[in-house]
């Protein structure tokens, strides 16, 4: 799970430096949005929730 | 009556004849030509008067005798004082006051170590403060370190030409790769050890010291994050590691030459990456890995319930926390106005608008802090108004080079509301333990400091015409700019967010997994001064060991 979050997290930095191959600024406006999305999605909601599965307070 | 009536009518006839007997008046003769310029010469020069040396013995009290053409280097003393002499010194005065301000601004930067030292320390238990101290005093050492043998090189070696500071010609070496047919400068390669490849050089040594005591800024973040449950030597390795790595290769991006900084030439968006004194670079780039850190070692024994339910663990000591929000705050008149590296040409006597959109900022972030938590929870939480100082102060780090007095209140007022909220978020909804708040002072508000220049940005700044690269001021959405300019600080924030954390957190992985990060249970309870230090920091408190 940790090694996924990782690739997730950068990934959206990945998707972000890939906005701009467009010409647009509103297309590199939604894509960088995305990017960013992506990689708090990462961090929040794959990595963190990994370490809280075996958190400290958890245990007995 | 008829002769009176004859005498009128002569008159009135004749006197026109008076009149026009005025002499003409005699046209003016041309002005005579203005003396053509007769160009200065060195005999000139030469000639200019100096104090003689028996009025110089005879001392000089009001200053006039002091500091005149007998003081201008001459180059050839048989020649005496020429104009090449002249305007060399002219030149030299521009660089010499241009070093003297870095450097100065750069001790006051170094100064904010002490700062963070006692904000931090003050904030965690007694019986921990030996420990949180030492981690503050050694990262000066480490960081300095790591940053001497690489760091720099990686940050700085590529730069190119840094006007204010007489040009840094050594500094040359950028690798660059090509993606979408445009040049991304990633890491510098010139200045390992300060002398490789023409770097030991006096403007170089200027750049040195102070991009140094903004990296070291970078790294104490971390300290106050992982406090009170961090391996010192897990500390010293992560620091290290930071130092050389993660702040040089992000800093380059922005400031030494790379890819970020020229999305303004290369894509057409704005300026490209704008940071004018490293709410991303230096206060992001540590709440990221003060982040990262935090989640691998894990929330101090005691600070969650089983339920999730979090626990106040309370600062030792209130008086030196906020004493030391004083001192951050005024070394951050060295951090700011600083880095326009200079306060002779290109824009640089914008200083005072910086130092003050600085204040204001600060004061805003204070005021915006106090007001959420006298409101949330009927009392104005100390520890949380100098938080909101700081992120005041670290929000307006970036823009502060680019907005007007107005923005920076507004930027202040937002940075201490939201410093607030990040800090209910980490610790009760991500149950992330940040003893400092570090996380939500210097990662969550870098990162709108970041975003505030692509909003508030009012193009009236003038740094020689251009900022990286590109012609014109840096401007934000709410004055006109078409929205390139914000995009490219979503980019960087992007960057800071996905490529940063990810790099710290695999670096503390690595050390957590081959000698780990976290101290033993028994230790923590205790208090890691005894155990991991040696000694007390309070010896004569009576300190308990509390779940």
């Amino acid at each position: 799970m940790i090694v996924i979050g990782i690739l997730i997290t950068l990934s959206g930095f990945v998707i972000s430096v890939l906005s701009l191959a467009l010409q647009s600024n509103a297309a590199r406006l939604g894509v960088v949005l995305l990017g960013l999305a992506v990689s708090l999605f990462g961090i929040i909601g794959v990595l963190n929730r990994a370490y809280l599965k075996n958190a400290i307070w958890k245990k007995g | 009556m008829k002769r009176r009536l004859s005498l009128c009518v002569a008159v009135l006839c004749f006197a026109p004849l008076g009149f026009a007997q005025t002499p003409a008046t005699t046209p003016a003769a041309p002005a005579a030509a203005a003396p053509t310029p007769k160009p200065i010469t060195d005999a000139d020069v030469a000639a200019a008067p100096v104090p003689s040396a028996d009025a110089r013995a005879k001392g000089d009290p009001d200053g006039a005798l002091t500091g005149t053409a007998s003081d201008i280097a001459v180059s050839d003393a048989k020649k005496g004082v020429t104009i090449s002499d002249l305007v060399n010194q002219v030149g030299q005065d521009k660089i010499a006051i241009n070093f003297v301000w870095t450097l100065i601004t750069g001790f006051l930067v170094m100064f904010m170590q002490a700062g963070f030292a006692i904000v931090e320390t003050g904030l965690c238990r007694a019986k921990n403060a030996n420990h949180t101290m030492m981690m503050n005093f050694m990262v000066y050492g480490v960081g300095m370190l790591a940053y001497w043998l690489i760091g720099f090189a990686i940050q700085m070696g590529g730069v190119g030409a840094v006007a204010n500071l007489g040009g840094t010609p050594p500094l040359n070496a950028e690798h660059v790769i090509t993606l979408f047919g445009k040049p991304f400068g990633i890491f510098g390669q010139n200045g390992v050890f300060l002398v490789h490849r023409g770097t030991y050089d006096v403007a170089v040594m200027v750049l040195f010291l102070f991009q140094m005591v903004f990296m070291d800024t970078a790294l104490t973040i971390v300290t106050g994050a992982a406090a009170e449950r961090w391996k010192y030597a897990a500390f010293i390795v992560s620091s290290f590691l930071m130092g050389a790595f993660t702040y040089p290769l992000f800093a380059n991006w922005a400031w030494g030459g790379g890819w970020l900084a020229n999305l303004g030439a290369n894509f057409n968006l704005g300026k490209g990456y704008c940071d004018f004194a490293g709410s991303g670079v230096v206060h992001a780039v540590g709440g990221m890995t003060a982040l990262a850190v935090s989640m691998i070692i894990g929330p101090r024994i005691g600070k969650y319930e089983r339920s999730g339910k979090s626990n106040a663990i309370l600062a030792h000591d209130i008086v030196i926390v906020l004493t030391g929000c004083f001192i951050l705050a005024f070394g951050w008149f060295g951090f700011n106005p600083g880095s326009t590296l200079g306060a002779s040409s290109n824009g640089s006597l914008r200083i005072g608008s910086i130092a003050v959109n600085t204040m204001l900022a600060g004061m805003a972030g204070s005021f915006g802090a106090m007001l959420y938590m006298w409101l949330r929870y009927h009392k104005p939480d100390a520890s949380m108004s100098g938080n909101g100082l700081l992120a005041g102060l670290v929000a307006i780090t970036a823009p502060s080079g680019f907005v007007n007095p107005v923005g920076a209140v507004i930027i202040g007022v937002i940075a201490g509301i939201l410093v607030c909220i990040s800090v209910e978020f980490v610790d009760r909804v991500m149950h992330v333990d940040d003893p400092v708040g570090a996380i939500s002072v210097h990662g969550t508000n870098g990162l709108w400091g970041v975003l505030s220049i692509g909003l508030f940005a009012d193009g009236k700044s003038n740094y020689g015409g251009s900022w990286n690269g590109v012609t014109g001021s840096v401007t934000g959405l709410f004055y006109g700019d078409n929205g390139g300019q914000l995009i490219a600080q979503l980019i960087g924030i992007v960057t800071l967010v996905g490529f940063v954390f990810t790099l710290s957190f695999v670096f503390n992985l690595l050390i957590d997994w081959l000698v780990g990060q976290r101290v033993g249970a028994k230790s923590e309870l205790e208090g890691l001064d005894l155990p991991e230090m040696g000694a007390l920091g309070y010896p004569e408190f009576e300190l308990k060991a509390e779940m």
